[in-house]
């Protein structure tokens, strides 16, 4: 069997684990639909009836970002309880291990905001269906950069729940400081020029954004956008990597992180 | 009652050393309202005046909720770990046992709701020694009801811990969003609204806000949640220490 057929086997294994941990399914498929069809009606009443359509794609993003994190998770567990020490054993080069665990964080990511997607448009009725199927690859992309970012945190986590702390400050400010509940104009109108750089680059916002402009309302594909999404993820994806790398060849070499 | 003390003062020696959490809560706190809460403000001011205050007392009561939560788990947690037979072998009540998660939540969430409210009212200009008492009092019979909430349920866990999470989570996300803590009662669509009289949430948070001055028109009669809110803490209480007077015996550890 060739490295690339037991990396894609770890990966699919590692996949099917994501949609065993029922009560995960639960937290996110309550968390986004109770997003979507309760606050962003609510909001829709006191804003206008446009901003739920501008909400409802930015959900989807949330929906792809919890689910990708899951990763985090599950790097942060299978070091705490010495699993890697197994994952190890396997006939499988370092890189291969790291490359299933981030593949796998984006398959499941994708999946995952593919079903908010579904959903989504049957409350919004999507301009450009086409479009929407041309993101897929690109929010999979997405996927596995916020996949390695978790599995980045998990990594540096040594102590106890420290893993937590970082996910909870990633997820608020990540979903705070982006353009998925305002608009990019907004944030330049109303807060400093530092914070507004922030929003407009997070990778989360150049998601909404395209899947606002192309696939709901129909534009053409923006390109750079695209190109700005690939940009902010692939570095994301490899400095996960790269830590969960270095993890793992430290226990390797000395057998402890 | 020295017993209860020394098992309280036990469990709140244990909270006060994981100050990261409580630093990441109000930094987090703070992040929300400076950006979530000042725009939100500004795209909802003809509907909602004064949102930013609004808001600010909902994300207060997410954080009560939170710390109430935090108690159920806390209390599961012991279960599946063994530690729970090793608290009921101790010389104390299981009244008293109860009584020592219920002073544990309460400092949980004093420390975490207190700094926030006191910069949230400076920063608004309305710092005032009553309204802080008065709010924290509300509060704390919130996080009573939502801790005796969140214990009657943990006998699910006993069963499964997974799905124990999968509810609490489920639940959690209804009762936050259904309520008024980000919006008030009058706009939410008529199918919404019924189920938002269900949350206590809806209740400990219009009370908060009339308590620190809100304008009336956009919250519930004040009477009613002062009612609701105190009838949900006497009665959730009232329930867990029945579970864990006659439920609890016999629990497995993981």
């Amino acid at each position: 069997m060739s490295q690339l057929s037991r990396l894609v086997r770890i990966a699919r294994t590692d996949f099917s684990y994501f949609f065993r941990t029922k009560w995960l399914m639960a937290v996110l498929i309550s968390l986004s639909l109770s997003d979507m069809l309760v606050m962003g009606l609510v909001y829709g009443r006191l804003i206008g009836p446009a901003y739920f359509r501008f909400l409802v794609p930015g959900i989807v993003v949330v929906g792809l970002f919890s689910a990708a994190t899951d990763t985090g998770r599950r790097v942060w567990l299978a070091l705490r309880e010495g699993v890697v020490q197994y994952y190890m054993t396997l006939p499988i080069r370092t890189g291969g291990l790291v490359g299933a665990y981030i593949i796998s964080g984006g398959l499941g990511g994708i999946v995952y905001s593919g079903l908010l997607l579904l959903i989504a448009s049957i409350v919004v009725p999507p301009q450009g269906i086409l479009n929407a199927i041309v993101l897929i690859p690109f929010l999979f992309i997405l996927s596995t950069g916020i996949a390695g970012l978790a599995a980045f945190f998990a990594s540096v986590s040594r102590r106890g729940e420290m893993y937590w702390v970082y996910a909870q400050a990633l997820q608020v400010s990540m979903v705070t400081i982006s353009t998925v509940f305002y608009s990019a104009q907004t944030i330049t109108k109303y807060l400093p020029a530092p914070i507004a750089m922030i929003a407009e680059y997070n990778p989360l916002s150049l998601a909404a954004g395209v899947l606002r402009d192309s696939a709901f309302n129909g534009g053409p594909l923006d390109t750079s956008a695209l190109g700005n999404l690939l940009a902010a993820s692939l570095p994301l994806a490899a400095l996960g990597g790269v830590a969960y790398w270095i993890i793992l060849r430290t226990i390797r070499l000395k057998g402890k992180p | 009652m020295n017993r209860v003390l020394t098992l309280a003062a036990y469990n709140v020696k244990i909270l006060l050393s994981q100050r990261t959490w409580f630093f990441l809560a109000w930094a987090l706190f703070g992040l929300q309202i400076a950006v979530f809460g000042s725009l939100m403000s500004k795209l909802v001011s003809t509907a909602v005046p004064n949102y930013f205050f609004f808001y600010a007392i909902g994300l207060m009561v997410i954080t009560v909720f939170d710390s109430g939560a935090d108690v159920g788990r806390h209390f599961v947690e012991h279960a599946h770990e063994g530690e729970l037979p090793y608290f009921l072998s101790l010389p104390i009540s299981r009244g008293g046992f109860l009584a020592a998660q219920a002073i544990y939540g309460v400092a949980n969430t004093m420390i975490k709701v207190l700094p926030p409210l006191i910069g949230v009212l400076w920063f608004v200009g309305d710092l005032t020694l009553q309204g802080v008492v008065f709010a924290l009092i509300s509060m704390f019979l919130l996080g009573l009801g939502i801790t005796g909430i969140m214990v009657s349920m943990s006998f699910i866990a006993f069963k499964s811990v997974d799905i124990y999470s999968a509810f609490l989570a489920g639940l959690s996300a209804l009762i936050v969003r259904f309520s008024t803590v980000f919006y008030p009662l009058i706009f939410m669509p008529n199918f919404y609204s019924p189920i938002s009289v269900f949350s206590p949430l809806t209740y400990g948070a219009d009370l908060t806000r009339w308590v620190l001055g809100f304008d009336p028109n956009f919250l519930l009669n004040p009477i009613l949640a002062a009612a609701v809110v105190t009838a949900v803490a006497v009665g959730t209480m009232s329930l867990s220490a029945r579970i864990v007077d006659k439920v609890i015996e016999g629990v497995k550890a993981a």
